[in-house]
């Protein structure tokens, strides 16, 4: 038997014999090359043969993985170089064992384990997957350079990723054109490269953006997040004047001595949440308004925030009572369909308050997790639910068609099995999204 | 409508497309070559989606071929191991 994959770059053939399930199941790739795999599942004339061990198959069974929207770099892990309009069930990752949480950036996913491994796969033309080649991967790849290290945190750029050590060392890879890698250069590297800079100050965790990076410090510091790469449009908050870039951090300025817990970037955007619930945000304005050079306090929000979600020109904002709101939604749902997007002059000079607006549809809900791409947003309710809405056109809203969504729908993930006291966390790269389903062993 | 207003300043110089790009947030790139700008295109359209941007540039700077003050904004970057 012969199933052919599908994509046209390094296209996958997978030999199975019909009927023996214990025969190894045989990967050759477009070189030639046989592969051994053994955490593939198949069904074959309606018959299931799992091949793999049984650790793999615990953890295949404690953990569910679906992506779905623009495909055509091999980001969605489903082997092919395809959009997908609806959620398809990923396997590829059986083999890492459980995953504890995603990053996506333009066109590639990094996966982090729960032994601190980092498996990557999509775009890699920049370097950004971090395996020492250029190329795309359309499966996951354990990132072997940093084999050896537990990482804890890690951030997928427009084409650059970041990764943080236990030990607080920052390693970054990709596009360095901006200066985004923080080496002080505006060289690629193919390879994760500690970033010496911070060789002496801890990093907590790292967030990278179209073409900046941004990292918070360990501890009570008085300077809390430095920033390098693109400082056009403010997003590194290093000066109160325009800087083109920095190859090297600089301090984010604004943010003295506040006890941060979470940084994010998305575009040319930049935030950072404070303990307390406050949200700071600098670079790239919303809806039209001013750019912001340096961090400054969003203060239209009269309730604590408990997490942030940037998209390319949007923010959701999720306050503790599991509520949403979106700042600068002006064409979000409508890009693309010209009666419906207002030109950016009728919104400018709108203060804080009429740029955030709560979003139709989630009223009565609880939302419990928010995730943007560049144009479209994610959300999990408390009873587990995935919503999505915004821009549909690479069925990026997972809801089996590409229209455009105001208002946030559900999506059917067809699950194969339910997980007891799972709670599914959706992520979103740029035109995709990916839902990760784990079984909590503490519940 | 355009989805964003961009300065030539801001694309990058792309030698396998032989184009200006900038990034489409469908994940592919919005793409214009300098023929389009000599002659005053000011779109740049991303091949896989139906989103556009305009491009804010000096037509003029893209005139006359020979003008080596028209190299594109930044180098490409290199490869390093």
């Amino acid at each position: 038997m012969l199933i052919l994959g599908t994509g046209s770059r390094n296209l996958w053939h997978f030999k199975l014999g019909v009927g023996e399930c214990n025969n190894k199941a045989e990967a050759i790739d477009d070189r030639g090359v046989s592969r051994v795999s053994a955490a593939f599942l198949f069904h074959v004339v309606g018959e299931k043969f799992r091949i793999g061990n049984t650790m793999e198959q615990e953890d295949d069974e404690q953990q569910q993985v679906w992506s779905w929207g623009a495909g055509t770099d091999g980001q969605l892990a489903t082997g092919r170089l395809q959009d997908e309009h609806s959620p398809q069930l990923i396997r590829s990752l059986s083999a890492y064992g459980p995953i504890v949480s995603l990053s996506c950036g333009g066109a590639h996913v990094i996966a982090l384990t729960s032994g601190g491994r980092v498996v990557t796969w999509g775009r890699g033309i920049s370097g950004q997957l971090g395996h020492g080649e250029m190329v795309n991967n359309l499966q996951p790849k354990l990132v072997k350079e940093l084999e050896g290290l537990v990482i804890t945190h890690v951030s997928a750029g427009w084409n650059h990723s970041g990764f943080v050590s236990e030990t607080g060392a920052i390693f970054t890879c990709g596009d360095g054109s901006f200066g985004q890698l923080g080496h002080g250069d505006f060289n690629s590297h193919c390879y994760p490269r500690e970033v010496s800079y911070f060789a002496s100050k801890p990093v907590e965790q790292v967030a990278c953006g179209m073409r900046h990076s941004l990292m918070l410090l360990r501890g009570n510091v008085e300077n809390p997040v430095y920033g390098f790469g693109s400082g056009k449009r403010g997003q590194l908050g290093i000066s109160r004047d325009s800087v083109k870039s920095s190859s090297l951090p600089q301090i984010t300025m604004g943010l003295e001595n506040l006890k941060i817990i979470s940084i994010y970037a998305n575009g040319d955007h930049s935030a950072a949440l404070s303990g307390d619930g406050s949200l700071y945000t600098w670079g790239r304005g919303f809806s039209g308004a001013p750019d912001a050079y340096i961090p400054c306090h969003f203060d239209a929000a009269a309730f604590p925030i408990s997490d942030v979600a940037l998209g390319w020109n949007h923010a959701l904002l999720l306050t503790g009572e599991g509520e949403v709101f979106m700042l600068g939604g002006d064409r979000h749902g409508v890009l693309g369909d010209p009666q419906k997007t207002p030109s950016t002059a009728d919104v400018r000079g709108k203060s804080e308050e009429t740029m955030m607006q709560i979003i139709p549809g989630l009223v009565n809900l609880k939302v419990v997790q928010v995730a943007t791409g560049a144009e479209h947003s994610a959300f999990i309710t408390d009873n587990g639910s995935v919503m999505t809405s915004g821009w549909g056109e690479h069925g990026q809203l997972g809801l089996g068609n590409t229209n455009n969504q105001t208002e946030p729908r559900v999506v059917t993930l067809g699950r194969k099995f339910t997980l007891s006291h799972a709670t599914p966390r959706v992520y979103c790269g740029s035109g995709f999204s990916f839902i990760l389903e784990r079984h909590d062993v503490s519940s | 409508m355009s989805y964003d207003d961009v300065e030539i300043e801001d694309m990058e110089w792309n030698d396998e497309l032989q184009s200006f790009t900038y990034p489409c947030p469908c994940g592919d790139l919005f793409q214009i070559t300098k023929e389009d700008l000599r002659i005053g295109e000011e779109i740049a359209r991303c091949p896989s989606c139906s989103l556009y941007i305009t491009v804010i540039y000096n037509m003029e700077d893209f005139q006359d071929k020979s003008n080596k003050k028209l190299e594109p904004p930044k180098p490409q970057p290199v490869a390093v191991a």
